[in-house]
């Protein structure tokens, strides 16, 4: 547990730095960082504590980011992708593409396929998790997210 | 051929109150601004055609057509003088801010706080609104990386190889890759320079193993812009713009592999593959 948590905290301070690349107003980027790390935190625990695959953990984290990134897109009343882009970052595949390149330059052709297949897989993972929660009605998240706006107006 | 102008709605939109053609031409010049705007910097389709149909009906100009793809706008539309207009809009960088402050200026508008006129004045700032410290940037990339690193299982002298990596990759993308050279190259030298740099920085004994060193260091060079938004684009339909832009996340990630290998394998022919374990 302390090992994911170590990661969490090197998650949140990832997708800060990202978000501060993109041009994310400052006010905004303590939600990506917040969304980022919370993105990883559930892929980790549901990796190492429950026992998913790794596409699966990615999809349920892409869920749940994307999720969060319509909340506080509701929230602070602007675009959800300005959360999402970078919060998307730990759960992106770059230690999958790095490790098929590796293997192809080594000449392990098998496991860079095997790598090479297991990051298409997580791609895809991502891409579901996000068209799925984007399925969901506006009106939804406005119920859930606006109330809290009106409690400290 | 005159025909009776339609009554225009909204604001007003010249201080006479007069309803001509003009009006049209410059609401719909300013929707296109808007669009430019929001497209250049990293939005997805749909919002930049809900945004141009929101500043055009608020300001009563009812019958415009959009067709919005990843490189360009095409518009028509206007009472009797009819108004076309065809915008390329190349790819830049991803500004979410201004993607930011267009949004929050088209709802401002619908709640009729503005003229065209001022609109126009509004967006212009918004197109001038500084970047961030350049410094700040390159700082962001290796702090990115060494964070990246970390998460993948590297060490704190990994990881402060990953940021001078990661900073010195910037510095190179920002001010020579970026302006002069094509996406490909641009990201094919990217990948092969964060190699070179980790290599450089073990063999002076910074970190031990290569591996996380260069995953950490290659994620400021990862298309999560591109990835994100040609899938928005291809869930809401969009699938021209969509594939473009899943298609330049492909090309970019294969670059990086590429640049990458490239070095490996060069270092690994002179060093005997002794070098990478």
């Amino acid at each position: 547990m302390e090992v994911i948590l170590q990661q969490t905290l090197a998650a949140v301070a990832g997708t800060l730095a990202f978000s501060l690349l993109y041009g994310v107003p400052r006010r905004y980027e303590l939600y990506c960082g917040a969304i980022g790390g919370a993105g990883w935190f559930v892929y980790a625990v549901l990796m190492q504590k429950a026992g998913l695959s790794a596409t699966e953990a990615t999809f349920v984290a892409a869920l749940f980011l994307t999720f969060l990134s319509r909340c506080a897109a509701v929230i602070e009343k602007c675009p959800a992708t300005v959360f999402q882009i970078a919060g998307i970052f730990p759960l992106v595949p770059g230690a999958g593409i790095y490790w098929t390149s590796y293997y192809l330059v080594t000449g392990e052709t098998g496991l860079a396929l095997e790598n090479g297949f297991a990051a298409v897989k997580a791609a895809v993972a991502i891409v579901l998790g996000i068209i799925a929660v984007f399925e969901l009605p506006n009106s939804l998240f406005q119920t859930l997210c606006r109330k809290r706006k009106e409690n400290h107006p | 051929m005159d025909k009776p102008q339609a009554v225009l709605k909204g604001t007003a939109l010249s201080s006479q109150g007069r309803e001509t053609g003009e009006d049209a031409r410059l609401v719909l010049e300013t929707a296109m601004e808007a669009g430019h705007l929001l497209l250049e910097n990293g939005a997805e389709i749909f919002r930049v055609e809900e945004t141009m149909t929101r500043i055009c009906r608020h300001f009563g100009v009812e019958d415009s057509q959009f067709f919005v793809l990843s490189n360009g706008i095409f518009t028509t539309g206007g009472y009797s003088r009819q108004f076309a207009k065809v915008q390329h809009i190349p790819v830049k960088g991803t500004r979410l801010d201004k993607v930011v402050a267009v949004n929050q200026l088209s709802r401002e508008i619908e709640s009729g706080k503005y003229t065209p006129e001022e609109v126009r004045r509004e967006l212009e700032r918004i197109r001038r609104m500084p970047d961030k410290p350049l410094l700040l940037q390159f700082l962001a990339s290796g702090v990115g990386s060494a964070a990246f690193c970390c998460l993948f299982g590297g060490t704190l002298a990994e990881g402060t190889a990953a940021f001078i990596a990661g900073f010195f990759l910037y510095i190179f993308m920002k001010l020579a890759a970026f302006p002069h050279l094509s996406r490909i190259m641009a990201h094919i030298l990217g990948g092969a320079m964060v190699t070179a740099i980790c290599l450089t920085a073990r063999h002076f004994g910074l970190g031990e193993r290569l591996n996380p060193m260069i995953i950490g260091a290659i994620i400021p060079l990862v298309p999560g812009v591109s990835f994100t938004n040609g899938i928005r684009d291809i869930a809401d339909g969009d699938y021209i713009s969509g594939s473009v832009r899943l298609l330049d996340a492909i090309l970019v990630i294969v670059s990086v592999a590429i640049g990458v290998g490239i070095v490996l394998t060069a270092v690994g022919r002179l060093g005997g593959g002794a070098l990478w374990k």
